[in-house]
Parts: structure tokens; C-alpha cells; sequence
């Protein structure tokens, strides 16, 4: 119940977060570079945003490859390493991201 | 094909498989006449009677009660002496039968439902009445408890769900939805004394959660059940198990008394 | 295999699924050049920004916006008791994704033209 959950309200709020991204971040397509991308992310409340959307996103992803590996039979019975590795995982992968998303600031 | 007298020539392809001498399946074709009225199960009869006696399949009542005869014909799984042979023709005049998919093959059109009824009894299909159960007292239920549960009562058994189901095609510890239907019918029934439990036995993760809303068990009920719904009302309730639970306490102190 | 809408969805979901993992990862990489400063990040994109990777965006945003709306759909299922329009989610779901990939897909494709 708690991985359904997870991934439901994950799910809500990338419909969300992703509707900002799609927007803001690629719509109309233009050039991107580090400059640019500075102009939005220098604001620490676009950093926060930034990093919830990070979190959402890996926590839909991470429970959404553990349901779709655990559906084979001969998987399922590895569920509880599957599932620490996914938190191992995840956690790291939130660490990384975060720490670049902080990375743009202006340069010392 | 027309019911004016003159008579075609259809063909049914059955699946044949027989363990002592095939390595694998393999489909034969009989040509049969096309009578009115002739359902599939008719046409395997005369199948069986007059050109091969050594074609296999279950059958039982013939009026879609028993759920013996669930098959999967033309690619859908359904019972097939309730089905018109003349509804399932293709254009070259062919009907495909063949024994429910995703399940081990017995023999031509049987299949092995062990773990279908294993998955059954796990859900404790029965009803638990209370502890102090009343004999001398009438159970009264209000029509709009008999409405809820309306939707699971009529199911059965005959595996088309389960084996339409992709979740088990792909894993056979996933309840299923018959067993699930089933659960969804006990937990809603206002005698039943034991919702929590059961409700707490659908939530691992071969229960309720493992359900990715495909909609084959629907499309494939020949009675025209609707599991998908009922796995999606258990997902609510199993969230909320222990108000279930005191509701249902509650509900049972005014079960032996008329319905307002 | 049992041969449905339902059947196809499943599918897809399930494909772009993984498939927006495995993109997940590689796009945390690109923009995790970053970290060693903005030259690194800006030659990385440069290395994502060539026409291959153009007509890939595409396909991406066609999974990104299908499983979205997939998943949308699945959400109404839950929400509401609506399985009788089962067929007619489906499509809708598979239909507003088509228009929004050819939406977003066209000025990628001008964008990638213009240089």
C-alpha cells in the first residue's frame, strides 16, 4: 500500500511539476546554456521547486521500476533487497541532484 | 451462411495438444455444417462425436452457470455454449478455439486451474459471521447493501478473468481478480464479521496494489462483472481498514433488527 | 497474449515507463556537469544538442506526454467509478498525447532547422 501510494501522489504532483518544466524550462524551444538557465535558478524559491520536483520524480520512478521488475515471477521473491536498493538509490541520486541544482549560482 | 435452408461448411481450428505425444501445441481444422442455433460448444460435440472422439475439453450445463466451458475463442476468452458458432466465423469462415491462455495445458482445450483455486481459497471465499451468531434471528440487509455487492455476486468460477489477466500472465502469486471479486463481496457484506482481516491480507503486494488496471477482466466476464471496479473499491477501503472495521462492528449491533 | 486496449496500454505504459527511467538517469548526468563548473555543462549540452538528439527530445516528449495522460486516465479510474468508459479513456488519452507530441514536436523541429 505504501509503494502505491507513493507512486499515486508522486504522480499528482508531477502532473504538476513536469506542466511547470515543460513550460518554463522548454517551451518555445530555444538555446540553453548556463547563463541562461542562472536567469531562473539564481531565485531560491525556483531551487526549491526545482528540488521537490527532483524528489517527486524519483520517488514515481524508483516505485515504478520496482512494480514493473517484482510483476515477473521469478523477481518477486527478491523484493525486499530490491526495494533497500531502490532506497540506496534514490537517496543518492537525490543527494547528486540536489547538489547540482545548487551548483547554479554565479560563479565566484 | 443463412438460415434458408442451405447449409455451409464452416471451419473450426481447435488448439490439440496431447502431453504423451506432442512437444508443443499444434492447431487441426474440422469442417462442420453450419446449423442454426449451433453454439461452439455444439460444434466441439459434433466434433467429438462424429469425426475425432479424441478432442478434449471441459463442459458441463450447457447454460453458462457451470463455468466449466470458458475458452478462448478468436483471441477473447469466453464460454463457449453460449456463444453463436455463427457470431464468431471470420471472413474465410473460420472460428479459432483454443483452451484459456497463460495457464499449463492439460490436454487440447483443459488447462491446470490449481492455482486459480489456490488463489481462491486464500481470500476465504466463505462468509465469517460473528461469533455470537443469532440462529433464531433473521440477518437483515438493506437493499442498498445488496446493491453494492451486487456486482460480485453472480460470478461463476469460470477463469476467463484470471486468465485474461496480464498481472497473471506474468505472476501467478497475484490473487487474481475472480479471487479478488470475491474478497470484494465478503468485505461489503454488512454479516460478514471479519473485514479488517481480510482487507489487511489484500493489501501486500500480491493484492490489491498489484492490479495495473488493464481492464481483459471486464472485457473478458461472460457475466458481465466488473472486477477492475471492485479491486479499485477494495484499494479505497483497505486504506481506511480500520474504520471498516468499527463500522462494521457497528453495523452488526442492528443486524437481526428491521429495516427501517 | 491477450489482445485489448487495455492490453496496448499496459504496453506503452509500461515501455515509456522504463523508458523515462533510463532517460531520468542519463539527463541527471548531462545536467550534473554542472558541478564542475558552467564550461563543463556548457560543452555536455552542446554534446545533446545535435540533430540525433533533436529527433530523440521527440520521442521523448511523445513517452513523457503519453504516460502523463496514461497515467491521468488510471487517476479518473481511481477517482471515479468510470471503468464503462474504458475504451473511450484509452483513446482519449492516446489521442491528446498524439497532439501534444505534434504540438511540441514541430518547433523542436524548426528550432533543430534553424540551427
Amino acid at each position: 500500500m505504501r509503494i502505491f501510494q507513493l507512486q499515486r501522489f508522486s504522480a499528482i504532483a508531477l502532473l504538476v511539476f513536469l506542466t511547470i518544466h515543460m513550460i518554463v524550462v522548454h517551451y518555445p524551444p530555444f538555446h540553453i546554456d548556463f547563463a541562461q538557465i542562472l536567469i531562473r535558478l539564481e531565485n531560491p524559491v525556483w531551487k526549491a521547486i526545482d528540488i521537490a520536483f527532483l524528489g517527486a520524480v524519483l520517488i514515481h520512478a524508483l516505485t515504478g521500476a520496482y512494480m514493473v521488475v517484482t510483476d515477473v515471477e521469478r523477481v518477486y521473491s527478491y523484493r525486499k533487497p530490491l526495494a533497500w536498493a531502490a532506497i540506496v538509490i534514490g537517496i543518492l541520486a537525490f543527494a547528486y541532484g540536489s547538489a547540482t541544482i545548487w551548483a547554479f549560482r554565479m560563479p565566484a | 451462411m443463412s438460415d434458408n435452408g442451405k447449409h455451409t461448411n464452416v471451419i473450426v481450428r481447435i488448439q490439440r495438444f496431447n502431453p504423451d505425444n506432442d512437444q508443443k501445441p499444434r492447431m487441426q481444422d474440422f469442417q462442420i455444417e453450419l446449423k442454426p442455433g449451433t453454439t461452439i460448444l455444439d460444434a466441439l460435440q459434433e466434433i467429438k462425436t462424429h469425426q475425432d472422439g479424441s478432442v478434449t475439453y471441459r463442459k458441463s450445463c450447457r447454460h453458462a452457470i457451470c463455468g466449466s466451458c470458458a475458452m478462448n475463442v478468436n483471441g477473447k476468452n469466453e464460454l463457449v455454449c453460449k456463444t453463436p458458432l455463427r457470431e464468431r466465423l471470420d471472413k474465410n469462415g473460420v472460428c479459432t478455439v483454443r483452451p484459456l491462455p497463460y495457464l499449463p495445458i492439460i490436454k487440447d482445450l483443459v488447462v491446470d486451474r490449481t492455482a486459480f483455486w489456490e488463489q481462491y481459497l486464500r481470500v476465504k471465499p466463505w462468509l465469517a459471521p460473528p461469533p455470537t451468531v443469532q440462529t433464531d434471528r433473521e440477518y437483515r440487509v438493506s437493499q442498498e447493501e445488496v446493491a453494492a455487492i451486487r456486482n460480485a455476486e453472480t460470478c461463476i468460477m469460470c477463469g476467463a478473468c484470471y486468465s485474461a489477466c496480464q498481472v497473471i500472465a506474468l505472476n501467478k502469486k497475484y490473487i487474481g481478480p475472480h479471487a479478488l471479486l470475491k474478497a470484494f463481496l465478503r468485505v461489503l457484506d454488512p454479516r460478514d464479521a471479519i473485514p479488517g482481516e481480510r482487507l489487511a491480507d489484500l493489501d501486500g503486494s500480491d493484492g490489491v496494489y498489484r492490479c495495473h488496471t488493464i481492464f481483459n477482466c471486464i472485457d473478458a466476464c461472460p457475466k458481465g462483472l466488473n472486477p477492475t471496479e471492485a479491486i479499485e473499491t477494495l484499494r479505497k477501503l483497505a486504506q481506511r481498514r480500520l474504520k471498516v472495521e468499527e463500522e462494521r462492528l457497528e453495523r452488526q449491533k442492528t443486524i437481526t433488527e428491521p429495516i427501517a | 497474449m491477450y489482445k485489448s486496449t487495455g492490453f496496448i496500454s499496459f504496453v506503452l505504459r509500461r515501455f515509456t515507463g522504463v523508458a523515462l527511467v533510463l532517460y531520468l538517469f542519463l539527463h541527471m548526468w548531462v545536467i550534473g556537469s554542472a558541478l564542475s563548473g558552467p564550461d563543463t555543462f556548457d560543452a555536455r549540452l552542446n554534446m545533446v544538442q545535435t540533430p540525433f538528439f533533436k529527433l530523440a527530445e521527440i520521442a521523448l516528449l511523445a513517452a513523457v506526454v503519453y504516460h502523463a495522460f496514461d497515467g491521468l486516465r488510471l487517476l479518473i479510474v481511481h477517482y471515479f467509478n468510470v471503468t464503462n468508459y474504458r475504451q473511450s479513456l484509452f483513446y482519449a488519452a492516446f489521442g491528446i498525447s498524439a497532439i501534444l507530441t505534434i504540438a511540441g514536436g514541430i518547433p523542436i523541429l524548426l528550432f533543430m532547422l534553424e540551427g
